[in-house]
């Protein structure tokens, strides 16, 4: 036997609750990208990555150098024979960075990704459902946040052989902590907002209102910290390579510091050249992200 | 001006952490080894080796020109037939409490060591020891061991007090005694605090006249080697022992305080190699292997990655022994030949240019004998089309596992001589030795019935020319057909301050006792 639901019956139709046609004429995405473009230090942000981007696409077929070609006098500085100068083999550095940054950013967005999907998916379920949910999941992300995390990698990366893949779990499983509590706060602010409460009402599922309804709105700061994750995954992954955690057969920057540590008091451009490329490309993420963050802040927006 | 600084340095600093000051004539030795305890008749390994050389005396000890001479035996005689070997020992010779040493305790470590020391084939041959009256031991061997005076060195052979260890003292390993030794040694132990330092002090009482000349030797004990060589620039440590990082020793050979001896050690003769499984395709073909080596130049490892600071180890046996064998074949870097013998195995390249790709090994830790030779290797053998994927164990352990059981191509390993080849040269090469999980056997897995015949007769040869002759035909065999290319003898260097005198520069270097050392 059916039973009428109270609900459905005291629910307006549709029509009301349907916005009024808006007659805007900017596009809320355009208008995000002028305010972030206005914003120099952002736009310069943009500018470097891109160019950094082109150099490690293109930039090895135009230099047209192999990074595992010993190629000079070992240790010969910038300049002598080679751009950048030579490591202790006589590989050339240029073509080491061009060729290394590949993969380095590769690690930086595939791990950022990770982090960022393990973050979202317990954080909205934690601030989804509350009550007991709540506490294990945030009981479990505290555990997480408690440790350290270049240590927890170290420790990962040891467990299992240092490969790529490894490498990528290991920072993902120490980064999404962070991630996590964010989308769990905004999850719980916007799960109270009436046009939740309204979709709720509508009928719609758990699943739907999660991703569908909810989660779009709470996108902004989470794009903003998965900028800043893709520059620290960056970072982590130079330090694992530093200490001798990398993966030995895979050329990334890190690699490139770590197997020329030795010889950093002889040789300063081996380590320098890849230490700079580090340090521009995260500088560059983090710029973008600064821009970002206040492009999506609507106090900005009123500022702009 | 710079001694007595750094002498009044070495006291402040000794004060502030054993709350004595030392007295003049001692000295700091800088280390990165903990010993685990300081017997060496049960325990090897050179930091064990360095306190116990000086805290027991031994039958005999060693000339620079690998010539026995008297140490606790005044004579010693080997009978016609190799059998029997009659030590003559000193009556005045002195245990640190006081007691006499004799012909009894000489028997008891003998009996020791044969029975504990990691070293099995050392004393392998002694069938029993008697000890007639106090000062004649009279070994009697299964079959003549040629090695067995090398054996009787301060480093191997310790004479142990039986009066402490006692007759049925149970499991030696856990005997007390081994943390505070009683030795007759030229220095007495002092104390040890595990990790931090230990303590050794002028034995007045020693049996050799006038010696040793230091009052005090104090080892402090770094966490690590960067610590311990900006000590020793700093002048904080007077002597550090087994230097061995080229980057290290280029560094300290710039400084005009120091004295850095390299010729020394012989005995001990690491080697750092390149050891090949010689049971897993397509290495099992010797073609392959003489292409990887023609393909590495090792002169370019030993002049630049290694700084010139390192020797050359044409082969298994390091080139300061007699033994040492230097016609055998080099390897000159010959990349045509490489491709061609690959060629001949079989093995074309692909359509990348690539003909097999192998794993090659190491461990975390020592780069620049470790990964950075992998890497050169990676580099360099790309151009034979063989393609190198490094696999760096974190952890010395898991390293051995995977080398011990035979998962691996390629690896980098270092292994030792100690002195005589039955010792520490046989183990390697010997097929009886193929030994599934045991580190430092014939982890190559080679087998060759003329090596195992040429190594058993040169065990048991006493005469030192057609031993030698024997030894000459072994290392030509095993650098012709290559189950390891041998890469560099790894410099054991002892660097101290000027005005230091009388180092231990014999065949066994830093592990012999410092009886001679001495401020000028």
């Amino acid at each position: 036997m059916m039973k009428s639901d109270p609900m459905t019956d005291t629910l307006p139709p549709q029509a009301e609750v349907a916005p009024p046609p808006a007659a805007k004429p900017d596009h809320p995405m355009r208008e995000t990208m002028k305010i972030f473009l206005r914003n120099k230090s952002a736009a310069g942000g943009l500018i470097l990555l891109l160019a950094i981007l082109f150099a490690t696409v293109f930039g090895p077929s135009m230099y047209g150098v192999d990074p595992l070609e010993m190629v000079w006098v070992p240790l010969s500085p910038p300049g002598d024979g080679t751009p950048l100068g030579t490591d202790y083999i006589g590989r050339d550095i240029l073509a080491g960075v061009l060729v290394g940054g590949r993969v380095t950013l590769i690690v930086g967005a595939v791990s950022a990704i990770m982090t960022i999907v393990i973050g979202i998916l317990v954080g909205a379920f934690a601030g989804f459902f509350g009550g007991r949910t709540d506490v294990a999941l945030m009981k479990f992300t505290e555990f997480f946040q408690v440790l350290p995390s270049l240590l927890l990698a170290m420790v990962l990366v040891t467990i299992f052989a240092p490969s790529l893949f490894t490498i990528i779990l290991a920072i993902g499983i120490v980064g999404w902590a962070q991630v996590a509590r964010l989308t769990r706060a905004e999850f719980m602010r916007i799960g109270n907002l009436e046009y939740v409460k309204a979709a709720r009402a509508a009928g719609a599922g758990n699943a739907y209102l999660m991703f569908r309804v909810i989660l779009p709105g709470s996108l902004p700061p989470i794009i903003v910290a998965s900028a800043l994750v893709t520059g620290s995954s960056i970072l982590f992954e130079a330090g694992l390579s530093f200490l001798g955690l990398g993966d030995p057969n895979q050329l990334t920057w890190g690699l490139i510091i770590g197997q020329n540590q030795n010889y950093l008091l002889d040789a300063w451009w081996t380590v320098t050249c890849p230490g700079v490329a580090i340090f521009l490309t995260v500088l560059a993420i983090s710029l973008i992200g600064d821009g970002i963050n206040d492009a999506l802040n609507p106090r900005a927006r009123k500022r702009a | 001006m710079k001694h007595w600084k750094s002498l009044l340095a070495a006291t402040c600093m000794s004060a502030l952490m054993t709350g004595s000051a030392l007295a003049e004539g001692s000295l700091i030795v800088g280390s990165v080894g903990v010993p685990r305890h300081f017997n060496g008749a049960i325990q090897s390994g050179v930091y064990t080796f360095m306190p116990s050389s000086n805290i027991y005396a031994s039958p005999l000890r060693y000339s620079k020109s690998w010539e026995p001479e008297p140490y606790v035996a005044t004579a010693w005689e080997t009978s016609e037939d190799g059998l029997t070997v009659t030590l003559t020992l000193r009556d005045d010779v002195k245990f640190h409490d006081g007691e006499p040493l004799t012909a009894s305790d000489v028997k008891f470590s003998i009996e020791t060591i044969k029975a504990n020391h990691p070293f099995k084939t050392m004393l392998e041959p002694v069938a029993s020891v008697e000890a007639p009256d106090d000062t004649t031991v009279i070994i009697h061997l299964a079959h003549p061991h040629p090695a067995l005076l090398l054996a009787m060195s301060p480093v191997l052979m310790p004479i142990l007090p039986e009066h402490v260890y006692g007759a049925d003292a149970g499991d030696i390993q856990q005997n007390p005694a081994n943390l505070a030794p009683v030795g007759a040694g030229p220095f007495k132990f002092v104390e040890y605090k595990q990790g931090e330092y230990y303590k050794l002090a002028k034995n007045e009482d020693f049996f050799i006249e006038g010696k040793p000349y230091l009052d005090e030797i104090y080892v402090q004990i770094f966490p690590d080697s960067n610590s311990l060589i900006l000590a020793l620039e700093r002048g904080d440590v007077d002597m550090v022992p087994f230097v061995s990082s080229p980057r290290d020793l280029k560094r300290l050979s710039d400084n005009a305080d120091l004295v850095i001896e390299s010729d020394l050690g012989q005995a001990i003769g690491p080697i750092n190699w390149l050891a090949y499984n010689t049971k897993k395709a397509p290495l099992d073909d010797v073609r392959v292997r003489k292409a990887i080596n023609y393909a590495i130049d090792r002169d370019f490892i030993v002049n630049v990655l290694l700084q010139g600071q390192a020797p050359v180890a044409p082969g298994p046996i390091v080139p300061g022994s007699p033994l040492a064998n230097a016609n055998v074949e080099n390897y000159d870097l010959d990349i045509d030949k490489a491709n061609a013998l690959l060629d001949e195995a079989g093995l074309m390249p692909g359509a990348d240019g690539m003909r097999f790709t192998i794993t090659a090994d190491t461990t975390n830790g020592s780069e620049e004998m470790g990964r950075n030779l992998l890497d050169y290797m990676k580099s360099q053998l790309r151009k034979v089309g063989v393609n190198v994927e490094i696999r760096i164990a974190p952890d010395f352990p898991t390293w051995a596992k995977r080398i011990s059981n035979y998962d691996y191509d390629v690896t980098i390993d270092k292994v030792f001589n100690w002195g005589d080849p039955v010792i520490g040269v046989n183990r390697t090469y010997v097929s009886s030795n193929i030994r599934p999980g045991v580190i430092w056997s014939n982890t190559g897995q080679y087998e060759n019935a003329r090596v195992d015949e040429l190594l058993a007769a040169a065990a048991t040869e006493t005469d030192q020319e057609k031993r030698k002759a024997l030894y000459d035909e072994f290392q030509e065999i095993v650098v012709d057909e290559t189950p390891i290319y041998f890469l560099n003898v790894i410099p054991y260097n002892t660097v101290y301050k000027k005005g230091l005198i009388g180092i231990p520069d014999g065949i066994w270097g830093a592990v012999s006792p410092m009886d001679d050392l001495r401020w000028e």
